[in-house]
This record gives C-alpha cells, structure tokens and sequence, in this order.
C-alpha cells in the first residue's frame, strides 16, 4: 500500500502546482488543473490494476476470495457508488425535489433486503456468478443461457448511465463535445478494467472508495462554511438550507454572499422543493412508492451486487460486509442532497441559464466560487465513481459472457487461459454496445440506471428469492416466472424506446404512467414470483439432489 | 408451499429447524419495522396532507378576476406582477409556461406606467432584448446598465422592499412580443400554472422542524438510511448469536 499512496503524492503534486492558473468555468474551455487530477488519477488506477492484476480465472471471477470484510464493504460501497450516486441523485433532487428522495430511499433500503433475505445465501451456495446460481439451482442449460444474457443486458443498462456520466465529466474538463469525451472515457475505462480484472478492480474499488468520498465532502463543508450554515457536519446542517428553500432567503443588504457569477445568495419561496409530490414537480404518491419499491428490488437482483459476495472468505463476511457497504454508501447518499440544494439556490437566478441537472454537482461547486482545483477534485471523483462501477459491470458481464455462456453452455473443455481471452472479448464487446447507447443521450443518468434495477427486479431477483427460500421452485416455475417477468420488461421497455423515437403507440399515455421505464418492477417482480409459485406447485416437483444441496449446504 | 415428502424442503415460511425458526422470526420483524418505515410514513404523510397555497397565490387570486376583465387598479396591477415574479423565480418552470408568465408581468409593467410613457418602455425593452441577444457574458457593461436601470425603474412602481429579491428577475423576464394586452393563452393558462406551482401538499408533518429540516424531509433523506444500517447490523449481530448458541459455523 506503501507503493500506492507514494504514486498518489507523486502523481497529484503537478496537478497542485497547476491550480493557481487553472480558471473556474461553468463549460467551455480546457481546465488544465481539473485535467492533471483526472489523468493522474486514472494513472494511479492503472499501476493499482497492474498492481494487483489477475493471474487466473478464480482471480478474474472472484479476486481469491480473500478480501476482509471492511475491504469487501468499500469494494461494495465503490461498486455502487456509480455516477447515478455521484451526480444522478443531486440532479434528481435538483429538478424534482422531494421525489428525488425516492431514489435514496430505493438504492439504500434495497440493501436491507440483500442482506436478510440472501447474502449469506448466496455466499453459502459457493457459485461465481447470477447465471452459474440459476443454471445449477434450476438444473437448466438453458436457464443459465437466459440468465447470463440477462445479466449482460443489465450491465449494458447499468453502463450507459456511467458512460453518459463519464462523457459529461471528460467533457467538461476536457473542453471537447460530448461524443469524443464518450469515446475518450469509455477508451481509459476499457483499457483499465482489461488490464486489471476484478482482484485488480477490487483493490481499486478501495481506493476508489476513499477518493469518492473526500473528493465529495470536502466541497460541501467549504460551501457550508462559507455561506454561514453548521459545516462541521454538513449532512445535518444543510436543513436549514432546505428550510430557506421553502420559506425563500431575502437579499442580503450587504451582498456578502454571492456565487461565483455575482448574483446574491437569495431566491423566491419554494417550498415545492421539499414538499411531498408536489404538483410543480409532475410526479405523483404511485410514482415515488413505485421508483423506491422497485429500485430496492432491484437492488437484490442485480449480479455485479450479488457477485461482490463471492469475493469474501465465509458468509458471516458476506452478511458484514453488507452492513459496512452500506454505511460507506449511507455517506454519499446522505451528501448528495446537499448539493441539490445548495445548487437550488446558487442557480436561482434566471441569468444562470438552464444548467443540466446531471452535471449539477459540479456546477455547485463552481457557482459557490471554490477554488478550481476543489472542483476539478470533485470532477475527479464523479469519473472515479463511474470508473469504479463501470469496471465491477464489464467484469460482471464479461464473467456471464465467457463463464455462463462460453464455458458452460458452448465449450466446457475450454482451457483457462481461452475463458480468460472470452472474458476480455466480452469486455471489449460491452464496452463498444455501451458507448454507441450512450452516445443517444435517452435520459438523465439516474433515470438510465433504474432501468436496470427494474430489469434485475422482474428477472433476477424473484429466480434468486424463491430459489433460495423455496425449495419447490422447479425449472417449469422458473421459466414461467422469468417469460412473465420479461413480457413486462419488454412491454415497458417498447414504449420507453417508442417514446423516445417519437411514435405514439395506443394507450402510450396510461403505460408510461403505470409501466414507466424507470419502474415496471413495482408490478413485473410480484407477476414474476406469483407465476412461478402457481407454476412449480402444478408442475414435477424440484429433484432430490437440488433440495438436498439447499438443506445440506446453504441452510445447514 | 411444501410439495415434498421426504424431508429435503426448504420453505421460508415452513421451516424445519431451530435456527431456520428463529431465522424466519428475525427476518419477518425486519421487514414488518423495514416497510412501516418507508411506505408507512409515506401514506401518512398522503393521507393527511392537504394542498397549501402560498400566500402570494392567494393575493394573485384576489386580484385574477379584475386583470381578467382589463379592469384592475394600479395596487391589484401591483400584487399581479409580483406573484407571478414569484412564480419565474422557480427555475423549474418550463418554456411554455415561462412564455405566458412573461406576458403577465410585461402587461402589468407596462398598465402601470403612465400612457406618455409606455411606448418609451416597450422601445427600452426591445433594445435589452437585442442587447441580451448579442452579449456573449453577463458582465458585459451595456448589459449591465441597462439591467440595473430597469431595475431602479421598477422598484418604486412595484414598490419592492429592499430585500425583495423579486425585482432582480424583473428585466429578464420583461418581453416586448405581445406587452400592450394580456394573451388569450395568458388568459386560458395563466390561473392553472399558478395553482401548479404556488399550491402545496403540506401538513404538520412537513412544517414542524427537526434539526432545521422540515421534519418529513429528515426523516425520509437522513433517519431512514440511519435506520437501514441499523437494521442490517441488527440482523447480523442477532444471527451471529443465534449461530453461536446453536453452535453453528459459517
């Protein structure tokens, strides 16, 4: 570790002389301090991968199993800490307020869920991934196939909202147009996860973890400082900000407090900030029950989450690690509010323009006047935070590509050194679907994400939840439960990409509303379990030796 | 749930063992505390919620029917430009709704100058709009003057304290196109968008304040996930002991 922390003095010191010169600018040009924290950090991320690079299968898939559970709970909290956590929730909360809480509320209760209801489970039953579990589970080839190609889908899902977040970083440090910093970002990202793999990625993820996290708190304590609320703990003190918010904050006669374009640190009443589904917002009680319902069902059904409990030693790990993931991740999520509203305010004059609610985080720090190489630590961050998740997905779908379906369905003669070029060919294959989707731009980074989360909670987690807890979920349940899960998905998902091309299909208005894109789970996960219940009781029952490996070995 | 006869099963809610038992009654208390938690206090907060308006709503209510009908006093021209200030000053409004606010507060600037004057202020108005049209940056000085006299212009007639904010807004949102009569859209939309943004769901819950939050806000941003982890740390702990006095080994 001695080595790393040497790299990362070594690396930053050139960027800390270049702040002086560096200028704050809400978009444009090339920042030059922002640009040296950036490159020297994906710099330290690369020697961390080569570091601790994958020396065979079992470390690509599973990094040894050797990762304490402090360890495992940062990797945890840096997998999941995406760019949906970094700056998705900020400009969820920026622009609709209260409903924005929805996504908090459903990215951190869906945890409580994962661990009561599977983590020890999973570890116990001993597979490497989502697929291997449902393939051997269900004693279905096909099952395993269906499975594996679900969990790509949901990578893929998962990946475009991190490539849109990279792309909208890059660019902004960058200066260049949005495409080329896609094209740039998903490049360095490709490059990093198939050098290191996951004991690489792993060990990043830690690192990762502790840049994320300073590179996000420390704007917000200068912000709360300077604008005169409680900074000694931000997370509690930004009430007042919200406070003022509803009530409106006056012009300050002395025009001590202003952004960095002048304006006063003032703004109207507007309490739809805060309240409850407010008309101003256009969301309703449904949709916020809904988005939180199915985010956190989501949440235990998707595979790079469930994968991360492979790579702990025993599943009391597996369960602490749960707990230690989510407090690390508790920290962000209790920040990224912050943002939203003291961004709320700093943009409340009309000359600040329309900002784009993704990037809110960074234009936060810029309007509150911090010093630039702050901000370009922030920017740092964000791309870490997408780099971190986008890693831990390319290896889950890769590890689903060249696992799930190259070895165990297409060649189980494969030698390990032909998985692991599959493994790196499944890699490069993501990569390029992901950056061509992200290149549409189809909606707000946070929105793109929960796409996947209801993909995973109609699909995935019923499979995981009755194969589990369930004994009498057979192959006949399991295909049934997943075609209804999927006709939900594919119904929801029509009319999303419909809308999106501009057709207007029948009844578009009533599915949009009750099948939205970001939360068809609500409806397509208990389709999913009730199907497959009604199913496996009609149908021959589950063989004795499956039901005797969940008694013997992931219940004993 | 149990369709087998031979022992080997596995039901949840059916279980066979000791620590399957205790296992399932952990979970169960979990997930009771888990979902009164979240949707629990979600439909309280729906169920005794009742729509709020601002008081700035209710003065524009006041005075609607008589800008309505062209028939409005200078003080009702007043309160009706400044509430629907009120309302430009949300950033989260759209284009189309921007438009018809717009309209509103010209025509109220505009009523409430003198006849003589009025032509005066629509020119002034069309030469801050080509200004704003050709500025590449808000520091520009022409910009700037011209802002700050609409400004000191407005403040008397408006008659905004001195840490109104409103009054900043005032010369961006002054438009030319259409000043000298309400629009037939302002007129059809105008009292809907109002309502939109000026009436609120509230209730006791999100106007007591905790630690400086509106007490709703608190709970659902900061106690919930503080809860989440205790309940995660709960279950560990509790399964841990319930492993260590079964004797039971991960």
């Amino acid at each position: 570790m001695k080595k790393i922390y040497l790299s990362l003095l070594v690396l930053i010191l050139p960027a800390l002389a270049q702040a002086a010169t560096a200028a704050t600018q809400l978009e444009g040009s090339f920042k030059a301090g922002p640009a040296i924290i950036l490159i020297s950090i994906l710099i330290l991320f690369v020697m961390v991968g080569i570091l601790f690079r994958a020396k065979d299968t079992n470390d690509f898939y599973a990094a040894g199993r050797g990762i304490s559970r402090v360890g495992s709970g940062m990797a945890i909290a840096s997998n999941w800490m995406s760019a949906a956590s970094f700056l998705g929730m900020a400009a969820l909360m920026y622009g609709s307020g209260y409903h924005g809480l929805a996504y908090v509320v459903g990215w951190t209760g869906g945890y409580v869920l994962l661990l009561i209801l599977m983590a020890g489970q999973i570890r116990k039953y001993g597979k490497y991934t989502a697929a291997d579990f449902i393939g051997d589970r269900y004693y279905s080839q096909t099952l395993r196939a269906v499975g594996a190609i679900i969990a790509i889908l949901i990578s893929i899902s998962y990946c475009v909202g991190q490539f849109g977040g990279i792309g909208l970083l890059f660019k902004w440090v960058l200066g260049v147009d949005y495409n080329w910093a896609v094209l740039i970002g998903g490049t360095v990202v490709l490059a990093y996860t198939l050098i290191s793999g996951m004991l690489g990625v792993t060990k990043n993820m830690q690192i990762q973890y502790i840049i994320i996290i300073i590179s996000f708190l420390i704007p917000l304590f200068i912000l709360s400082y300077k604008f005169d609320y409680f900074w000694l703990l931000p997370q509690i003190g930004y009430g007042s900000v919200v406070s003022d918010i509803v009530a409106g904050i006056p012009l300050n006669e002395t025009n001590q407090l202003i952004n960095s374009l002048g304006h006063e640190f003032a703004m109207v009443p507007s309490p739809e900030y805060a309240m409850p589904w407010d008309h101003a917002a256009g969301k309703t009680f449904f949709q916020w029950i809904a988005i939180a319902f199915s985010l956190m069902i989501g949440t235990a059904g998707l595979p790079h989450v469930i994968q991360r409990f492979y790579v702990v030693p025993k599943a009391r790990d597996a369960r602490w690690s749960v707990v230690w993931g989510l407090f690390f991740i508790c920290i962000l999520y209790w920040s990224a509010p912050v943002y939203a509203a003291f961004g709320k305010i700093l943009a409340a004059n009309p000359e600040v323009g329309n900002l784009a609610p993704d990037a809110i985080v960074v234009y936060t720090a810029q309007l509150g006047n911090l010093h630039p190489l702050i901000v370009g630590f922030l920017a740092a961050g964000g791309v870490s935070a997408a780099f971190s998740t986008v890693s831990g997905l390319l290896v889950a779908g890769a590890s689903a590509f060249s696992h799930d379906l190259y070895v165990k369905v297409i060649n189980p003669q494969a030698s390990p050194k032909r998985q692991l070029l599959f493994a790196r060919l499944g890699t490069v294959l993501m990569a390029i679907i992901v950056g061509v989707i992200a290149l549409a731009k189809l909606a707000l980074i946070g929105q793109l994400v929960a796409v996947a989360f209801s993909l995973a909670g109609c699909t995935i987690f019923p499979l995981f939840l009755l194969g589990i807890w369930w004994s009498g979920s057979n192959r006949s349940g399991a295909y049934a439960g997943l075609i209804a899960g999927a006709l939900v998905s594919i119904i929801a998902l029509s009319y999303f990409i419909a809308g999106k091309l501009g057709l207007t299909w029948p009844a578009h208005e009533f599915m949009d509303y009750w099948l939205g894109a970001w939360y068809f789970a609500w409806i397509g996960a208990p389709l999913s379990i009730i199907v497959n219940i009604i199913v496996s009781l009609m149908t021959k029952e589950t063989p004795i030796e499956i039901r005797k490996f969940l008694v013997e070995k992931v219940h004993s | 749930m149990d369709n087998s006869s031979n022992g080997y099963h596995i039901s949840f809610f059916r279980p066979t063992t000791a620590h399957a038992k205790a296992n399932r009654n952990i979970v169960i208390w979990l997930i009771l505390i888990w979902v009164i938690a979240i949707f629990g206090f979600q439909i309280l907060l729906r169920v005794i919620e009742k729509p709020t308006p601002e008081p700035v709503f209710v003065e524009f209510q006041s005075v609607w029917s008589n800008i309505a009908q062209s028939n409005a006093s200078a003080e009702e021209l007043r309160t009706f430009g400044k509430s629907t200030l009120s309302v430009l000053g949300k950033i989260a409004i759209s284009d189309k709704e921007k438009a018809v606010l717009d309209n509103a507060l010209s025509n109220s600037a505009y009523q409430l100058k003198p006849d003589s004057l009025r032509s005066d202020l629509v020119f002034r108005i069309k030469n801050f709009e080509s200004i704003k049209s050709e500025i590449n940056n808000i520091n520009d000085p022409a910009y700037i003057i011209a802002k700050r006299a609409f400004e000191a212009e407005f403040m008397p007639i408006m008659m905004f304290s001195n840490t109104d904010v409103r009054v900043k807004f005032l010369p961006l949102e002054l438009k030319s196109e259409g000043i000298e009569s309400l629009q037939a859209e302002t007129i059809k939309s105008l009292p809907g968008i109002m309502q939109k943004y000026l009436v609120h769901n509230q209730s006791f819950l999100t106007d007591f304040k905790f630690l400086g939050f509106p007490f709703h806000y608190f709970y659902t941003a900061v106690f919930l996930l503080i809860l989440f982890i205790g309940l995660c740390w709960l279950y560990c702990v509790k399964i841990d002991r319930l492993n260590t006095k079964l004797n039971l080994n991960d």
